[in-house]
């Protein structure tokens, strides 16, 4: 793993510096802190509500944050947003809606294109280039509805290589495909990352933590963050899953009674 | 000449730029509608259009206390401030109600936008003595009255209305399609919404005598919403939508001439009537080819079956007899129909000890059979269960397309997992 800190003394891909985000004052996520270096295929896990998708946005510069710094290659993200893509969760696409496989990849040009100039042919060139990645030149002219899961996933990782984006963001791209679409993803994924990409995939599957590089733990503060083989351990797995924290929840609800109510609630 | 021939004519020679104007502005709803539609906001737009009441009210008073009666143009830029502001206001006090409240987005509508419209009809109540402000033409439309402040205020809202959507095409899908992407690449999300809104709200305003508030809405959803049962590309929506939205303004005008009713009602019914007439013979998501479809694959399904049958029984068998021992279930008509297809399809003939397969029937039936024990050598390899596997295959063996894939995958297995022999694949079997 010593290629890990080496490519951490350049800059990390991501960094949190004791980041703090809330939600009409309960807090989602406190005081994280953590890097992660540039190249690898990582993980993120943690149960329901432990603030994922808080990460992503905070991350994406899409929350405001109560405290601390986010960098992205050493930056703020507003720096070069085009350098990041965000692969969304299968259940909140619309998959009616009337565009092709192919309309969906050329998106990822957006941010070079802007408003006014046309689809050039380079956009055009880059966007078969990353279908031909990802494997779906023969479906790209096909409605979204027609493709099945896997292909689906596939078709928003090729939007994301057609942004020529070094960070993806992948949210769940697991939830709802099958044993073996799962292990083709993920070594398509894997690919990506020998290329060069950093991958961070919000993930549910506990059973395939060792294919990724690096793992975040997360439930509502940090866990842990590291490499997987010393980071991924089973303590770390059920302080995340389980535990003590149900009593943080806890208070965190009596902290927003008051102290009148509270008093009338004790058990005698 | 009937008397409805005569009306149209009148309609035509008096009314040319008023249904020319309706066409217009039937044709901006019906583009800004797309986005409406998929983006699940029908009932912001007809929050939207009820919630400009007030804006409206308080250009009209303002225009006849302060200016007076200066000219046409300033009422019409008054008109269009007052209804952009209160459109505004709804749309962002729609998002703050939802954002601050347990309630949901769609209590948050109701909320905001019946408070607008109180809030309008109380301002009527209350202005000064000899102004008057027609409710039932704000809510209904008259495009008799139509006059020529508002065929100029089309003529400037269906170039802005155009150009928004050709220029915001690619931000617009974007932001309707993936939101999330939308945020996350820096797009001025916010801005879009609001300028989406302020854009529906000059487009309702100007369609306010043609159509009026209540009956836009319908010009903003109904043929949106025929042109997505057509396509599965948002380009030739806009354009189909559009090409309704006019159609209903213009045939709607002359349809109310011809018959004499009232105008704006005569076009949401003959929108309606488009909707509908899709929603029926649409090629691919309409009822009757879906019916059709789903019709055909029975009934292929049934053929085969009936072919698999008797290879199975080995000589010719009576069509009551092959009811009796396999397709008691079936409904006898599908049968007769099965039969008549399969005869005339040259797979199976009529002899003397009833029906028989032809050569050609043969090689059907043994390209089944392939592609069941197939299946279940496939599902075997699998592991699934023995009980399902048969019922499993019965279903899955009429894609034999995927069969020979299948083959290629297992390594042309040559026995099932009864070990009964898998056939070859027999000669021309792609044309089945």
């Amino acid at each position: 793993m010593s290629n890990f800190s080496a490519t951490l003394n350049n800059s990390a891909a991501i960094a949190f510096k004791g980041v703090s985000v809330s939600y009409s004052q309960k807090p989602v996520l406190r005081d994280i802190s953590l890097g992660l270096p540039q190249g690898v295929l990582a993980t993120l896990v943690g149960p329901n509500g432990a603030g994922k998708s808080t990460f992503l946005k905070a991350l994406l510069g899409l929350v405001p944050l109560d405290r601390g710094v986010v960098e992205v290659f050493g930056n703020s993200i507003d720096r070069h947003r085009y350098r990041v893509a965000y692969v969304p969760q299968t259940e909140s696409v619309d998959w009616d809606f009337p565009i092709t496989a192919r309309e969906i990849v050329m998106m990822g040009r957006y941010p070079y294109q802007g408003l006014v100039r046309s689809i050039s042919r380079q956009d055009h060139d880059t966007v078969s280039e990353a279908l031909e990645q990802v494997g779906m030149t023969a479906y790209a002219n096909r409605h979204i509805r027609q493709l099945s899961g896997g292909q689906q996933q596939r078709i928003f990782l090729a939007r994301a290589l057609a942004q020529q984006a070094d960070l993806l963001l992948l949210d769940e791209p697991f939830s709802g495909v099958d044993v073996k679409t799962e292990a083709t993803l993920l070594q398509l994924m894997r690919r990506l990352t020998t290329a060069g990409k950093t991958l961070l995939v919000v993930n549910h599957d506990l059973s395939i933590l060792k294919q990724f590089d690096y793992i975040i733990l997360l439930n509502l503060m940090l866990v842990g963050a590291g490499p997987v083989p010393s980071t991924a351990t089973e303590t770390n797995i059920r302080r995340t899953y389980g535990g003590p924290l149900e009593y943080l929840e806890q208070a965190e609800l009596e902290l927003g009674r008051s102290p009148k109510e509270l008093r009338r609630d004790q058990p005698r | 000449m009937p008397q409805w021939v005569d009306n149209i004519e009148q309609a035509l020679r008096y009314y040319p730029l008023q249904i020319g104007t309706s066409g217009l502005i039937g044709m901006c709803l019906g583009l800004l509608g797309c986005f409406v539609v998929l983006r699940r906001m029908a009932l912001i737009g007809d929050a939207l259009s009820h919630a400009i009441l007030p804006g409206v009210v308080i250009a009209f008073l303002t225009i006849n206390l302060v200016i007076g009666h200066l000219s046409e143009t300033a009422g019409l830029w008054g008109l269009f401030l007052g209804a952009l502001i209160a459109g505004l206001i709804t749309a962002v006090g729609i998002g703050w109600v939802s954002r601050h409240s347990r309630a949901k987005e769609d209590s948050a509508i109701g909320i905001v936008f019946t408070a607008m419209f109180g809030l309008g009809v109380i301002l009527i109540s209350q202005l000064p003595e000899g102004t008057h402000f027609d409710l039932t033409c704000f809510l209904f439309g008259e495009p008799l009255a139509i006059k020529s402040d508002d065929m100029l205020s089309i003529a400037l809202v269906t170039p802005i209305v155009v150009s928004f959507v050709l220029i915001g095409f690619r931000a617009l899908r974007l932001l309707s399609f993936d939101p999330q992407m939308a945020a996350a690449i820096g797009m001025k999300t916010n801005f879009w919404h609001y300028a989406f809104m302020g854009i529906l709200a000059a487009a309702v305003v100007a369609a306010l005598r043609t159509v009026g508030v209540i009956m836009s809405v319908a010009m903003l959803i109904t043929p949106a919403a025929a042109a997505y049962q057509l396509t599965n590309r948002l380009g030739t929506m806009l354009l189909l939508s559009g090409l309704f939205g006019a159609t209903s303004a213009t045939f709607g005008f002359l349809a109310a001439f011809a018959l004499n009713i009232p105008t704006g009602p005569a076009m949401v019914l003959f929108a309606t009537m488009i909707f509908v007439t899709v929603l029926a013979v649409a090629p691919e998501y309409g009822l009757i080819s879906r019916f059709r479809r789903r019709r055909a694959i029975l009934l292929h399904i049934l053929e085969e079956d009936i072919l698999k049958t008797m290879l199975r029984h080995g000589r010719p068998i009576k069509q009551e007899e092959l009811v009796a021992i396999r397709f008691s279930a079936e409904k006898p008509t599908n049968i007769v129909r099965s039969v008549r297809r399969l005869l005339r399809g040259g797979f199976l003939v009529d002899s003397s000890n009833g029906l028989k397969l032809t050569t050609e029937g043969q090689r059907r039936g043994q390209l089944l059979l392939r592609s069941h024990r197939l299946w279940e050598r496939y599902l075997a390899d699998e592991m699934v269960p023995d009980s399902l596997i048969h019922d499993t295959a019965e279903r899955l063996e009429h894609a034999h397309h995927l069969a020979e894939t299948l083959d290629q995958k297992l390594g042309s297995p040559t026995t099932d997992p009864h070990g009964e022999p898998i056939p070859e694949k027999p000669e021309n079997a792609s044309k089945y």
